[in-house]
């Protein structure tokens, strides 16, 4: 009887599992090269030549749910033509993918975003085509980017974050695949604004920005995510305001790619000190600011070389709460001490 | 002014009193202004530790709390002129007025007013300060003789008097930024950050830690004293803290006869008996 209670236990559950199987299998778009029959599994790795783990598990829910849905697993991995298949060279995001971009109906590639970056401040070459000192320091497509998840955005009563039903009903007038629907809304609302957060952004820039070698090597005045973080627009990112400006808000020239980056002693560049006022007192920060706001030392440290008069201002109150506290203190200890025996005292010999 | 008698008798016990009902509703509404600002403003302070967020999202997290933030500040700044035009008027009809009814109202006498108000520093105080010394270093068994206002107590007013100062200038430009680097260098507003997290941060802990011990923490008031509230002292208290006002009192109230010895004089006379 046990026996056969334990039997029946174990066929429900699974069943159960083949039936969440079924589910999740219809859910999603067809995997066509039948790759997620091994990259399914969760633990599927091997340890390469440089002893890293490397992890080869596509999490099929997360990548649907991203940007690059729509490609297939072959168009990024192109040397992939059998299963089982050798190990691969690392993505190139320059491939030409099989999506046909709709204004030019060629076929879509990251290129444009390559040539912006190649003439910007973080290009591997300067400007007369040489390679430049560190050049191996400066950002490839993925030191930045991974796969990116929609954030679909909802305006049909009040902004919020998520795919609106109410707005989705107009599409399905004319338009009946769901899946395309579900795609082209979000792919439309996550690019009308921001991608990432403020956080996730500075998060990304501290990755070299931060690093003290990079800093060094490359002469940097400031550790500017860190610093950035000290300031209320940095305190508030770190508790995931969206509105409060990032990195790319006030380094970027605004109508143009985050790709087109310029030092700031470039003219063309957004905080180059002739267009610096501008960053501030556009329409959505600051309007009517006066242009002094912007010498707001926003990468301000305390630090003796970088900004000093910042520096022996802190040390004045560091000096003062510690010359008023640690008295105060002393004398709480004292006091503490003394109850415990208010009699004792010591009395001089006559 | 409302009138009450220094002295309340109640169970037999003697109470004095200290503050009136709008010194207490004052200080009521700076207490929680001040216990709001810090909750609030702290965890921006120290943004990357493991509590900030928690503190933070009890007031509604980055999109409520600075207004919250705003809203208590805005009440201090307001308690403030207020308290400051209390004092003018306290000044100005108690001694201002008699003095000018008397026809003695000369620059030198003003500056003796401001000179001789129960909170301003005195030489009274440096020899309190230094018996305090005696005593805590056991040279003595006596707590220096107080008076009406102690050093203490001198000090938590006027650091917080202070603190508003900073604090609220600073707060104010930050808030205003736009009009405030109309006029001054956008530098402003990094001195302003700094005078602002800084100081305020010395006014919490200072507080927290000083305050709260001398008039809740403290042996003999544990675990929390009361004239805040009901504005009456007991006579232990007096007697250990504001001893020459204690005797001043009772000798007004005609209780000569029932004034009692400092604790540290009762130990020294029965150690002196004990001798004999």
């Amino acid at each position: 009887m046990k026996f056969l209670t334990r039997a029946g236990t174990i066929t429900c559950y699974f069943l159960i599992l083949i039936i969440f199987t079924i589910h999740f299998s219809t859910a999603y778009a067809a995997d066509i090269g039948n790759c997620l029959l091994c990259h399914k599994y969760p633990g599927i790795s091997r340890v390469d030549q440089d002893g890293k783990l490397r992890l080869f598990y596509v999490n099929e829910g997360i990548f649907n749910n991203s940007v690059h849905v729509k490609v297939k697993c072959e168009g990024c991995h192109t040397e992939i033509k059998e299963i089982p298949h050798q190990p691969v060279k690392k993505v190139d995001c320059l491939t030409q993918c099989h999506i046909i971009e709709p204004s030019t109906e060629k076929k879509f590639s990251h290129k444009n975003a390559s040539d912006f970056l190649s003439k910007s401040v973080h290009s591997k070459t300067d400007n007369t085509g040489k390679s430049k000192k560190f050049a191996e320091d400066m950002p490839t497509c993925k030191s930045c980017h991974d796969n990116p998840l929609y954030r679909p955005l909802s305006f049909f009563k009040t902004v919020r974050y998520g795919v609106s039903e109410a707005s989705l009903g107009r599409c399905r007038v004319c338009h009946s695949s769901e899946e395309f629907i579900y795609r082209f809304y979000n792919h439309i609302t996550t690019r009308l604004h921001k991608s990432r957060n403020p956080l996730n952004i500075a998060q990304v820039c501290s990755r070299c920005h931060d690093d003290a070698q990079v800093i060094a090597r490359h002469k940097l005045s400031t550790r500017a995510v860190y610093s950035y973080g000290e300031t209320y627009h940095g305190k508030a990112a770190s508790f995931l305001d969206e509105q409060v400006p990032d990195c790319l808000d006030c380094h970027v020239n605004r109508g143009e790619s985050v790709h087109q980056m310029h030092s700031h002693e470039d003219p063309q560049s957004s905080t180059h000190e002739s267009n610096r006022a501008n960053i501030c007192s556009n329409m959505e920060c600051h309007p009517g600011s006066s242009p002094k706001l912007a010498s707001y030392k926003v990468h301000a440290e305390f630090n003796l070389d970088q900004s000093p008069v910042q520096y022996y201002f802190t040390l004045f109150f560091i000096i003062l709460t510690g010359g008023t506290l640690l008295p105060l203190m002393g004398i709480i200890f004292l006091d503490c001490l003394r109850r415990l025996f208010p009699d004792a005292v010591i009395r001089r010999r006559k | 002014m409302e009138q009450h008698s220094i002295i309340k008798i109640q169970d037999g016990k003697k109470y004095f009193y200290r503050f009136t009902m709008n010194q207490r509703i004052q200080h009521i509404i700076l207490a929680l202004a001040v216990v709001t600002l810090v909750l609030t403003g702290m965890p921006l302070k120290f943004y990357d530790t493991s509590w900030a967020p928690y503190i933070y999202s009890l007031f509604g997290g980055i999109k409520a709390a600075p207004i919250v933030h705003k809203i208590a500040g805005s009440i201090l700044l307001v308690l403030f002129l207020y308290h400051v035009a209390y004092l003018c008027y306290l000044i100005y009809m108690y001694q201002i007025v008699p003095l000018r009814k008397k026809r003695r109202l000369t620059a030198g006498n003003i500056l003796k007013i401001f000179a001789g108000l129960p909170l301003i520093p005195n030489l009274k105080d440096a020899k309190d300060i230094r018996d305090l010394m005696k005593y805590l270093f056991f040279l003595t068994n006596k707590r220096p003789d107080g008076a009406r206002f102690t050093w203490k107590e001198k000090f938590d007013y006027w650091a917080p008097f202070w603190g508003m100062v900073i604090i609220g200038l600073s707060g104010l430009v930050m808030w205003n930024k736009e009009i405030a680097t109309h006029i001054l260098p956008g530098e402003i507003i990094n001195f302003s950050l700094i005078a602002h997290s800084d100081e305020a941060l010395l006014a919490a802990l200072f507080l927290f830690i000083w305050h709260w011990y001398n008039v809740h923490f403290s042996m003999s008031v544990f675990p929390m004293g009361t004239a805040f509230i009901t504005g009456y002292l007991p006579e232990e208290l007096m007697i250990e803290e504001h001893y020459d006002y204690y005797v001043e009192c009772m000798k007004q109230s005609g209780l000569e006869h029932e004034i009692l010895l400092p604790h540290g004089v009762h130990a020294e006379s029965s150690h002196e008996e004990g001798k004999a």
